[in-house]
């Protein structure tokens, strides 16, 4: 499903479409993590993915609308067929090596199933993960700047009218 | 369960036991891979940012798959795929804003058009 | 020489006029012309310290009687690899030094008249005063290397001078002319130098004339020596075969032609072979060529003079033909006669040469046969002119004639019977033609408006020429023989000779005067003046028969028996195609593989240009694909999927290649 989403962000003709495709991933994507032993991940991804970055995303496509388009000229550049070997190349070089590599002794349940653990690992407290709280502070720094840039950049100038929305 | 033939009962089996970590890992290289094939051909702006959003799911697939199957790492890749999802939400905020604003400047999303650094 | 001083007082001879000629050449333009002030005191010092030296020589100043020589090391390789610049005076240098730095003086006075308002006033005393330090350096010279440097810079000189209205493409012509025929002389020179001082291991005029003596250097590797140094002064001197620059360099200045072209450059290769005097009278096969090349030369120019129209180069002719005299008197062993006449020729010749230049000052004509009747506008020009013509013809009591009487007895003397025919014939064609020039010019009517109008020049012009020609009288006073019972005594012998050594190996007894032969010259003289006059003067329209009866034999002078022609058809010619060839060469293949690399760059750039087209998807493929093939070539060792991305690549390629 994941995949199949996947595919259908980069094919879909109309971008709200594609939006739905993309939340549709990201589902899946979640549904991995649990069975990863993740569940509270889980959650942040269904949280902040589904809920907050897709709804940014429409957001952005409705301020910037355009009609539905007909044809896949209009939304396909011309790089379509290299783009698709130059990927494929891509995805099967990465898939093979990542399949053929010898990874050692691998047991399926190291993740952290319970969510007091993967809090302790998030902030840095449990043993061998004391970076993390470095890391967590710099994240909070690095959204508040991320905050702000946004707000900076979308400013509306002096003299520029009021953003009428739909080019024709 | 009982009453089934052995095959079934082995795909049943096998239905709900852990897939084996390559499983995890092939499917991260290709969501990578489509997420990037999708950066490379669309047009629209804000298609391409889903494109990536896709590109980092993959990756952050491949990181927690590793954290829970290697023993040795302890469990870590969890929080470092939530510290990267912090991340992409912080990039897609700041890269929205500024598809806003070439769009306010040009009245288009279109990357094609966009091409100022031509030479 | 032994105080400091006197040295100083010689170095400055050559130094003064090379000093005046930095000065000329860096400010020149400031001076403007005032440059003719500066150039004469420069001139006018350096001849007093000339008359010093000679003096000194003469020992008439005391301390002197002996040839100065003094010398600093200039280059020290070691052994063999010793030259030394220095000085070396004796009688020939000390007259020779007096004449140039004279000759230089009048024609600075003159050229003050004659250049006035030319574009590059103060650039042509630079010139003319670095050709007089270059002259007198040369003279100064006590070996082969100093006499070859200061040779090079007169020929330099030469050129520029005669190129001096570089405007006209024949002065161009004939400036590189000039300077390309003596060059063939002068590499002949400095081959001969080189197989010296290869032999020697000295380049100094004594030391190898010491060692030929001893026999240090063979018979005929010596010859061919002596002859390729005689070919340099034959190429200097304009003689046979390599004459043809001297008629064309009259293209110069009429100054210019005056100082170098008569009186002290082409004299350079007369010098040389006095100079070298000890060398050359050890091959008598090499005395042999001088005196007939000499002879034929002399022979050979009279019958070019005899048709010109061009009052210069009648007068150039005449200049080739007297060197001529010089080298036979040399080559058959008279070499005080051969310097005599150099001392005289310098004179009159310059004199000859102001007055031609005269006329033209005055008409602004060439053409002898648009001159006429200038006897009563132009008195001083005409009498100046004849007392020269009278002098080159030889009639007694003028200068020409002791030295040129002393020439041609001495061949006789000799027993070089047909020297002395070409002699006695040249000197019967060389009064012929200079008075045809002078009839032409000065008697009868004005042939056109220009010679109607013409005045006689200004005095800073006609003094010298008063001057000069008081010396085409006089100067060949000092050397009149002693068996003619004038009690004057022969000065001129006594002070340029040949050394000991030259007087024994040569074994010439000194002749006594012969009234006979003087006679004789004197009267073939008279007879070519008075066919001179018959022809122009008397019965004028019969030269013009003669011209068109005889016209191929007219034809075959006027072209200068046609030597230019075969000269520019074999070596002129070969040499063009090989520059022509070259420059093709250097245009299309170098040049054209310089400017292959720069396109090769440019073509190269605007293929990569289009790799930036500006969409940064386009970038973002070129980086997933770099991408891609890092990882294959890392992962080299998955050897099958490598085969399988190899052709994904490929194609990948491909598709990026089309589609872009």
């Amino acid at each position: 499903m994941t995949l199949v989403s996947a595919l259908g962000v980069v094919l879909s003709r109309s971008v709200v479409h594609s939006a739905l495709f993309m939340s549709g991933s990201f589902l899946g994507i979640s549904g991995y993590f649990v069975m990863l032993n993740a569940p509270a991940l889980a959650a942040f991804q269904v949280l902040i993915y589904v809920g907050a970055v897709t709804v940014v995303i429409l957001f952005g496509i409705m301020f910037t609308q355009k009609p539905q388009v007909r044809r896949y000229r209009t939304i396909i550049n011309r790089q379509f067929w290299a783009g698709f070997l130059v990927a494929a190349g891509v995805g099967c070089f990465l898939a093979y090596v990542l399949a053929a590599e010898n990874w050692g002794d691998t047991k399926a349940g190291n993740g952290p199933r319970e969510v007091a653990a993967f809090g302790r690992d998030l902030l840095g407290v449990s043993q061998g993960a004391e970076i993390f709280t470095l890391l967590f502070e710099v994240a909070s720094v690095l959204l508040l700047v991320a905050v702000v840039a946004a707000i900076v950049v979308s400013r509306r100038k002096m003299g520029q009218g009021v953003d009428r929305g739909v080019r024709e | 369960m009982p009453g089934v033939p052995v095959q079934v009962q082995q795909f049943i089996d096998a239905l709900v036991s852990a897939p084996p970590l390559e499983g995890y890992l092939v499917v991260g290289a290709f969501l990578f891979a489509i997420g990037a094939w999708g950066a490379l051909i669309r047009r629209n702006a804000v298609v391409i940012f889903m494109c990536v959003e896709l590109m980092i799911n993959g990756v952050n697939l491949t990181l927690v798959a590793f954290a829970d199957y290697l023993p040795g790492a302890g469990g870590l890749g969890v929080s470092y795929a939530v510290l990267v999802i912090a991340i992409a939400a912080a990039e897609i905020a700041v890269g929205l804003a500024i598809v806003l604003a070439v769009f306010r400047s040009r009245r288009t999303v279109n990357v094609d058009e966009v091409t100022s650094m031509r030479g | 020489m032994q105080t400091v001083g006197q040295q100083l007082i010689i170095t400055a001879i050559p130094a003064l006029p090379a000093l005046v000629f930095f000065v000329l050449a860096l400010f020149g333009r400031l001076l403007k012309e005032s440059a003719q002030y500066v150039a004469i005191l420069g001139v006018t010092i350096s001849l007093v310290f000339s008359a010093f030296a000679l003096l000194f020589v003469a020992g008439i100043v005391p301390g002197g009687g002996a040839p100065i020589e003094f010398a600093v090391n200039w280059i020290n390789l070691g052994a063999g690899g010793n030259f030394s610049m220095g000085v070396y005076i004796d009688g020939l240098a000390a007259v020779m030094l007096v004449v140039v730095s004279f000759v230089s003086l009048m024609i600075q006075l003159y050229s003050g008249a004659f250049m006035e308002g030319d574009k590059r006033f103060a650039w042509f005393y630079a010139v003319l005063n670095l050709f007089t330090a270059s002259m007198l350096g040369l003279v100064l010279a006590p070996n082969f290397i100093q006499l070859y440097v200061f040779w090079e810079l007169v020929g330099l000189c030469s050129y520029l001078l005669v190129g001096h209205w570089f405007e006209k493409p024949s002065a161009r012509d004939a400036a590189m002319k000039a300077f390309i025929v003596t060059r063939i002389g002068d590499a002949a020179l400095f081959v001969g130098i080189i197989i010296f001082w290869a032999t020697t291991g000295s380049v100094a005029f004594s030391d190898i004339s010491l060692a030929a003596q001893s026999g240090f250097i063979g018979g005929s590797l010596f010859t061919t020596a002596v002859i390729l140094v005689f070919v340099g002064a034959v190429g200097k001197s304009a003689q046979f075969p390599l004459h043809v620059w001297l008629p064309d360099a009259m293209e110069g200045p009429t100054p210019v032609s005056a100082l170098i072209h008569a009186a002290t450059m082409v004299a350079a290769g007369v010098y040389l072979v006095a100079r070298t005097y000890d060398i050359f009278v050890q091959s008598p096969t090499a005395m042999l060529t001088v005196a007939y090349i000499g002879g034929f030369t002399a022979l050979m120019a009279a019958t070019m003079a005899l048709v010109k129209r061009d009052i210069k180069r009648v007068i150039a002719y005449s200049t080739v033909s007297q060197l001529g005299y010089m080298m036979l008197g040399l080559g058959i062993g008279n070499y005080t006669g051969g310097i005599f006449h150099l001392y005289n020729h310098a004179f009159f010749k310059a004199l000859l040469f102001l007055c031609a230049g005269s006329i033209i000052y005055a008409m602004n004509s060439y053409n002898l046969f648009e001159m006429g009747g200038l006897r009563r506008r132009m008195p001083i020009t005409f009498w100046a002119m004849v007392i020269a013509g009278l002098s080159l013809s030889g009639i007694f009591p003028f200068s020409g004639f002791w030295s040129k009487d002393s020439i041609v007895a001495s061949a006789y003397d000799e027993h070089y019977y047909l020297l002395f025919g070409m002699a006695l014939l040249t000197v019967f064609m060389t009064a012929f033609y200079i008075f045809r020039a002078i009839f032409l010019a000065f008697t009868g009517e004005p042939r056109t408006q220009g010679a109607r109008e013409a005045g006689e020049s200004p005095g800073i012009m006609t003094g010298p020429m008063m001057l000069l020609a008081f010396l085409s009288i006089v100067s060949g006073w000092v050397g009149i023989p002693p068996g003619l019972g004038i009690p004057i005594p022969d000065y001129f012998d006594e002070f340029v000779h040949p050394s000991e050594f030259a007087v024994s190996t040569l074994n010439i007894e000194e002749p006594s005067f012969s009234f006979v032969l003087a006679a004789i010259s004197v009267v073939v003289a008279l007879l070519g003046i008075g066919l001179a006059y018959a022809l122009y003067v008397a019965r004028p329209e019969l030269a013009g028969t003669l011209a068109s009866r005889f016209s191929w034999l007219h034809k075959f002078l006027d072209k200068g028996w046609y030597f230019d022609a075969l000269y520019g058809a074999t070596f002129v010619r070969f040499a063009m195609w090989l520059g022509k060839a070259t420059r093709g060469f250097d245009r299309n293949v170098i040049g054209g593989a310089v400017s292959g690399v720069g396109r090769g760059a440019t073509g190269t750039g605007s293929l990569l240009q289009r790799l930036q087209s500006g969409g940064v998807q386009n970038y973002a493929l070129f980086i997933l694909l770099s991408v891609l093939i890092i990882g294959i070539v890392v992962g080299a060792q998955y050897a099958v999927i490598v085969v399988g991305l190899i052709v994904l690549i490929t194609a990948a390629a491909f598709a990026v290649g089309t589609r872009l």
